[in-house]
């Protein structure tokens, strides 16, 4: 059975491709064969953050109108053995999105035995972040620790539940997580930022984790490496958290406390 | 290579189609041709335009109208009708005889001056996104339910649907619930941007952060009961109040009461004057 999963957010620049590039790469290094597909037709990321933008042929939108098949526009990621792309397509207009062409995709990549099938949804509430949504079953709500993200975030989660196949069916809802990103615990010590607890507070979802502001996210995507492989960054590995943690593993929230740095570090610098 | 087996051979989508209206103020096929022949000249002037006769001006009503000359004058003129339209007359059955079914018009914007003046965020669709679940025992709101309470028959709606609505998830930015005829219980928070309202009382045993309007219909004995308070908009029976900076500090996130105050102030207009009554909820 394939697990759907949209990371999705409202607002624009907030990771959520970041995050599905991560999120997808953990799950593949765990062993899933896993898709990650990008649902923002016209603009187009994931293929950027993934390193795969110069083997791009065809896209979501040539399979959904039957001008490629599935086979020919997976693109094979690179650091991973079980992990595929399909990119979005930069000159179609997002309208070339439709129901049926979407839930098609989706059916045959679970014919080809994908366990977990990632839809990176483009920010707004549009048709695209709507398609991205549409057939969830898990979604992974990412948010910047300030109030018009977390604003947007709620009317995303709205959507989500009016939307999506599994609300208009009536039966179990869509499972929601919360990812805080750009975190950063000195400047929510110095009031500057929501601390994660108020947004769980506001948009009560369980919160599967918190990426800390990094400047190894920058590296990462310029590199065309998704931040979970930058090795040793804390990033990486709270993302690894993130990956556990839905996985049913238990795993504490880390990097989220300030600690004042010692006498010793600020002799020696950090 | 899968086979598309599915493909569904009739699809139904809703669709809006341009159509002329073309006001007739007499049904008598001479003079119609005569002024049609001053307006469009001989031969076809509209290019298979589609069209329907509103009736609404009809000068004189004739006995018997011929209704096939009738079309085919405008036929000769190049239009296609589709029927006839605002008409409250005994020929509707002679039309639809000729091939001129009887069609409503939406009444157009220009005859409902006063619906919807004022709410940008329930005209975003709002229903839409109340989750389905939530759908089936939330009827549609009206705009003039929320805005303009129907001070005549405040009652009505109590006796013949106990509308008492229960939710128990958040209510989050852009969301509406509407318990009509009855009162309205909230188990989880109401989100900033979302709107709860309530022909009733209004209970939140949350934080409230978003517009709670109670008494929608005009019953000024509604309450607003929330556990800890702080609401963008609070409304009763169309009194209301907004906290556009922040609510009141001593109010702030406290469990709190909203009702209506009859105060013995004489006002010229009206000889009562009405304020919203908020305060600390203590229950003794």
């Amino acid at each position: 059975m394939t697990r759907i999963v949209v990371v999705t957010s409202g607002k624009g620049g907030v990771g959520k491709t970041t995050t599905s590039a991560s999120f997808a790469s953990g799950l593949a290094m765990r062993g899933f064969k896993t898709a990650v597909i990008d649902f923002d037709v016209g603009l187009r990321n994931l293929d950027l953050i993934m390193g795969c933008e110069r083997r791009v042929v065809y896209d979501l939108v040539n399979v959904i109108s039957g001008e490629a098949t599935l086979n020919q526009a997976l693109i094979k990621d690179k650091h991973c053995e079980n992990l595929f792309v399909l990119p979005a397509s930069q000159t179609r207009d997002k309208d070339a999105l439709t129901e049926e062409g979407v839930e098609k995709v989706l059916k045959d990549l679970e014919h080809m035995g994908f366990e977990y099938v990632i839809c990176d949804s483009p920010a707004g509430i549009e048709r695209g972040a709507v398609m991205a949504l549409t057939f969830a079953d898990e979604a992974i709500i990412v948010t910047n620790p300030e109030v018009s993200s977390v604003r947007d975030s709620d009317r995303i989660l709205g959507i989500l539940q009016a939307k999506s196949k599994r609300a208009q069916a009536g039966g179990e809802p869509v499972k929601e997580h919360l990812l805080v990103t750009r975190y950063s615990p000195k400047r929510v010590e110095d009031g500057e930022m929501l601390s994660y607890k108020d947004a769980q507070e506001i948009l009560r979802v369980p919160i599967i984790g918190v990426i800390p502001e990094s400047e190894s996210v920058l590296h990462a995507s310029n590199q065309g490496t998704p931040a979970i492989h930058i090795e040793q960054s804390e990033v990486a590995e709270a993302y690894k958290d993130v990956i556990a943690r839905f996985l049913g593993e238990d795993a504490p929230l880390r990097f989220v406390s300030y600690e004042k740095p010692g006498l010793f570090k600020r002799l020696f610098g950090g | 290579m899968t086979q598309d087996t599915d493909i569904a051979l009739i699809e139904f989508k809703g669709t809006t189609l341009p159509v002329l209206a073309i006001t007739l103020r007499s049904l008598e096929p001479k003079e119609l041709a005569s002024a049609g022949n001053t307006l469009f000249g001989e031969g076809a002037f509209f290019d298979d335009d589609l069209a329907v006769l509103d009736l609404s001006q009809i000068i004189t009503w004739p006995e018997h109208v011929e209704w096939p000359l009738i079309i085919q004058l405008l036929t000769s003129h190049g239009l296609k009708v589709l029927g006839i339209t605002r008409v409250n007359s005994s020929l509707t059955e002679s039309a639809a005889a000729a091939g001129l079914p009887s069609l409503a018009l939406s009444a157009g914007r220009s005859a409902k001056p006063a619906a919807a003046p004022k709410k940008p965020v329930v005209a975003d669709s709002a229903l839409d996104k109340i989750p389905a679940s939530l759908r089936k025992t939330t009827p549609p709101i009206t705009e003039s339910a929320a805005t303009e309470p129907d001070e005549a028959e405040p009652d009505e709606a109590m006796l013949d649907s106990p509308g008492s609505l229960v939710i128990d998830r958040p209510l989050r930015s852009g969301q509406q619930v509407y318990a009509r005829g009855g009162d309205l219980v909230i188990l989880a928070a109401v989100n900033p941007g979302a709107e709860v309202i309530a022909d009733g009382n209004i209970h939140v045993y949350a934080p409230l952060r978003g517009r709670a309007l109670a008494g929608a219909r005009g019953n000024a004995q509604a309450r607003i009961l929330t556990t800890v308070f702080a609401a963008e908009l609070v409304s009763i029976a169309g009194i209301y109040r907004t906290f556009e900076d922040s609510v009141p500090a001593k109010l702030a996130n406290q469990p709190v009461q909203v009702r209506l105050a009859q105060e013995p102030v004489v006002s010229l207009s009206t000889g009562q004057k009405s304020r919203l009554e908020i305060d600390i909820l203590r229950v003794d």
